[in-house]
């Protein structure tokens, strides 16, 4: 890799700032976010208020891209109403 | 079969029987269908793709039935693991020819100031200023896997491509990347810069 390829883009630079103002001292990881996404899910259709331990999954949500992938797309599935 | 219908976990359960046989197809037709809505837009994911999915996520389900609380629906519960399952293989194949050195050669260069050059962050001082912290924390503070970690994750590589590479565990790959944001929010804060700091020097 040279180091044009290497270099990285603005968006990349603040894309590290900004995870690290949301990053805390407790965090849910990504197998604890699956755990509990389901329920965040559906709270959040149905915009119920979610607890302090489901309010952690929307935190790993701001910080794991993976895991917020995931998440749309359980969106987009409970938004078509098949489950 | 609808969720009114059918105890899921208890169907699933059924040992031996018609019922769980039944109950297992259709919960695989319903990932299936789930699945196919949710990747429709992906030119790089067939039919055959969403079976093996499904087939798959059942086997995750079966596995994990004791962990379900009851918490959500059964199928929106069953469902997230299917997408799990989906993302996790469909991100593999992006990144399998990503090798331990690249990444290391990668996370090496985060600290290198041509990472970070003028014409990336344009003349703003505060943001120069924030960004000279942040490069010498990284070069101070981390050891190579963490700022290989760190890009990883910056350069959506998956996590569990990252870990793979690194030769760790999913629990221990995530301490170490927390360990290694901790550490830099720490230097941050050191050096007196905020979260305002932060939102305001790269939201203009």
């Amino acid at each position: 890799m040279n180091n044009k390829e290497q270099r990285l883009t603005r968006a990349q630079v603040g894309g590290i700032v900004k995870m690290l103002d949301l990053t805390t001292e407790s965090e849910f990881d990504c197998g604890e976010c699956l755990h509990y996404v389901s329920e965040f899910a559906e709270a959040q259709l149905a915009t119920r208020p979610v607890g302090e331990v489901i309010a952690k999954v929307e935190q790993h949500l701001a910080l794991c891209p993976e895991c917020r992938e995931e998440y749309e797309a359980l969106r987009k599935i409970l938004a078509a109403k098949i489950l | 079969m609808t969720e009114t219908e059918i105890n899921w976990p208890a169907a699933l359960r059924a040992p031996d029987s018609g019922e769980q046989a039944a109950a297992m197809r259709a919960l695989r037709e319903l990932l299936q269908h789930g699945l196919r809505i949710a990747l429709n837009n992906r030119g790089d994911v067939s039919e055959a793709h969403l079976e093996d999915f499904a087939q798959e996520s059942l086997l995750r389900v079966l596995d994990r039935l004791d962990q379900f609380q009851g918490r959500s629906k059964f199928t929106t519960w069953a469902q997230a693991i299917a997408l799990n399952v989906a993302f996790t293989e469909l991100r593999r194949k992006r990144w399998q020819d990503v090798s331990l050195d690249a990444l290391l050669a990668d996370g090496d260069g985060l600290a290198e100031p041509a990472m970070m050059a003028d014409d990336v962050l344009g003349a703003d001082e505060d943001r120069v200023r924030l960004v000279a912290v942040l490069r010498q924390a990284i070069e101070n503070d981390l050891t190579p896997k963490q700022r290989a970690a760190i890009l990883g994750e910056l350069r959506e590589m998956p996590f569990d491509q990252i870990v793979e590479l690194l030769g760790t565990s999913r629990s221990a790959g995530y301490k170490m990347l927390h360990d290694a944001r901790r550490a830099l929010k720490q230097r941050l804060h050191e050096a007196g810069i905020t979260g305002a700091d932060i939102q305001n020097a790269f939201n203009r």
